[in-house]
């Protein structure tokens, strides 16, 4: 897994990487644990604005289907088409090539995301 | 508040799938487990593609009927015709009400001449021996639940057979599809039927729970695979496989699911004949198809289902399955039983699918 002081995490286990104004999204290691096999995803259309909050993708493992929310509002500019074949790269690169859209970030951002260490913290409650 | 320890029920092999990184998840008043360390898709392809799985379905409820009326008795219960049923075999049949809907869906197994031995869904199981209990009073018949006595192992896949068998004297080869022996196993009696619920051969094991952990872990030992609920479900449903609280319930008849082959209304009476005659008459009130998506997506439970363009239905059983991809069984309208575009709505947009012919992938059964 690859850690990065720039990776933050939501309580709803979805990490976020900024580079400049251009935010990556993504679900966390723990995440596609608890769920198991991914099967699906359904990706946001490129051009969607979402809020924070907001579930702008759905991945769904053998048996469940989950919401994943937008850690921060911004504009969809590119997503991880491969997952549209590769379902199972959210399994096995989580924060790597199972990433699943890219925002160009509108606003303050985010109000409430964790680092790395707060993360692995709320993990251990 | 009661916590979940005290109020859900657990197998023999409780701590073996604890062990085992089972994920245990309520079901049927069990914890049971959905799933083990090497995941559902694992788990299911070690079935299909050549492997062997044991699957802990103890949950399931067993019912010995012995007496001199046993044969009547079941034939005035049960919807298949139990006369045709010799000493060895399993049948497949229903428990219906009065009304010709389902209490639930068993198999019947004649052990003798006034022996017969049911095996019947945990859900449904108090319920089923209550009415088996009522009904008895009327004949010169013993109904005994041994179902908390009793360990039901599925053991399914291509080398189910070279896994079992060297826990036994008998050869398992004499067993056909659909037959069952009486054997002797670590010393115990237990019945062992090539039956199941994947497609593929296999069997069926019924144990006492005394040595339900050691034959597990000789199983294991013989290359076997532990399989949780997930993988048990693709298997089921890619087969389109009925099961009791999807396509069969107390809300349909035999007529509407598409099992009046197991439903003999030449044979005599039995509860819920002349409902299920009269259904049969007037048609079915909706009527089940298997349908496979053309677009992207994954069909689920309770989705809704249109035919050209009007809400006809909703899903069962839906999945994804290696094999077929995005596969259902729903139930539609009578008359969107065999022609007109499906849709399957998923997350509010209209998704294609396609009718398709049962099983979603090839049955390996040793027929």
């Amino acid at each position: 897994m690859t850690i990065s002081a720039n990776v933050k995490y939501t309580k709803d286990h979805e990490w976020v990487r900024m580079d400049g104004d251009i935010a990556t999204f993504g679900i966390t290691d723990h995440a596609q644990e608890a769920l198991g096999d991914i099967v699906f995803v359904e990706l946001p259309e490129v051009g969607r604005e979402v809020e924070a909050g907001e579930a702008y993708a759905v991945v769904e493992s053998v048996k469940a289907v989950s919401d994943v929310y937008a850690p921060v509002a911004g504009e969809v500019i590119e997503v991880n088409e491969e997952l549209e074949g590769e379902p199972e790269k959210v399994n096995t690169d989580a924060f790597g090539a199972g990433w699943i859209a890219k925002v160009k970030v509108i606003g303050d951002g985010p109000v409430e995301l964790m680092t790395d260490d707060e993360y692995n913290t709320f993990l251990e409650e | 508040m009661p916590t979940l320890e005290a109020t859900l029920a657990k197998t023999a092999l409780f701590a073996a799938h604890v062990g085992l990184g089972g994920k245990m998840v309520p079901f049927a008043g069990f914890e049971m487990p959905v799933q083990y360390k090497m995941g559902a898709l694992k788990e299911y392809t070690a079935v299909r593609e050549g492997g062997a799985g044991i699957f802990d379905i103890a949950h399931m409820g067993q019912v010995r009927v012995s007496g001199d009326e046993a044969l009547e008795f079941l034939q005035y219960l049960t919807t298949n015709d139990v006369s045709k049923l010799v000493e060895g075999q399993v049948q497949y049949s229903a428990l219906l009400n009065e009304t010709g809907t389902f209490i639930d869906d068993i198999t019947t197994y004649k052990l003798g001449d006034n022996a017969y031995y049911l095996c019947i869904n945990a859900a449904n199981r108090h319920k089923d021996v209550a009415h088996l209990q009522t009904e008895a009073a009327n004949f010169d018949v013993v109904v005994v639940d041994e179902s908390d006595d009793t360990t039901l192992l599925a053991l399914q896949g291509a080398t189910a057979q070279a896994a079992l068998q060297p826990l036994l004297d008998i050869d398992l080869e004499s067993i056909g599809y659909y037959k069952f022996a009486e054997v002797s196993i670590n010393g115990c009696d237990g019945i062992i039927s090539r039956t199941g619920y994947t497609g593929e051969d296999g069997f069926e094991i019924y144990i006492p729970n005394a040595i339900a952990v050691d034959v597990w872990d000789a199983l294991l030992a013989n290359g076997a695979v532990p399989i949780g609920l997930a993988a048990r479900d693709m298997l089921r449903t890619e087969m389109g496989y009925a099961l009791y609280g999807h396509e069969i319930s107390d809300a349909v008849t035999p007529v509407e699911a598409k099992l009046m082959w197991i439903t003999k209304l030449e044979k005599g009476y039995f509860i819920g004949k002349e409902a299920v005659e009269a259904r049969k008459e007037s048609g079915p009130q909706q009527r089940l198809i298997a349908i496979k998506l053309t677009g992207r997506g994954i069909p689920r439970e309770h989705y809704p289902v249109s035919v050209d363009g009007v809400l006809s239905g909703e899903i069962t059983s839906g999945m994804f399955s290696p094999m077929a991809g995005g596969v259902a069984l729903a139930y539609v309208k009578p008359e969107h039983a065999e022609a007109g575009e499906v849709s399957v709505e998923i997350r509010g947009k209209q998704v294609a699918a396609e009718r398709t012919v049962l099983p979603f992938v090839r049955s390996n059964v040793r027929r």
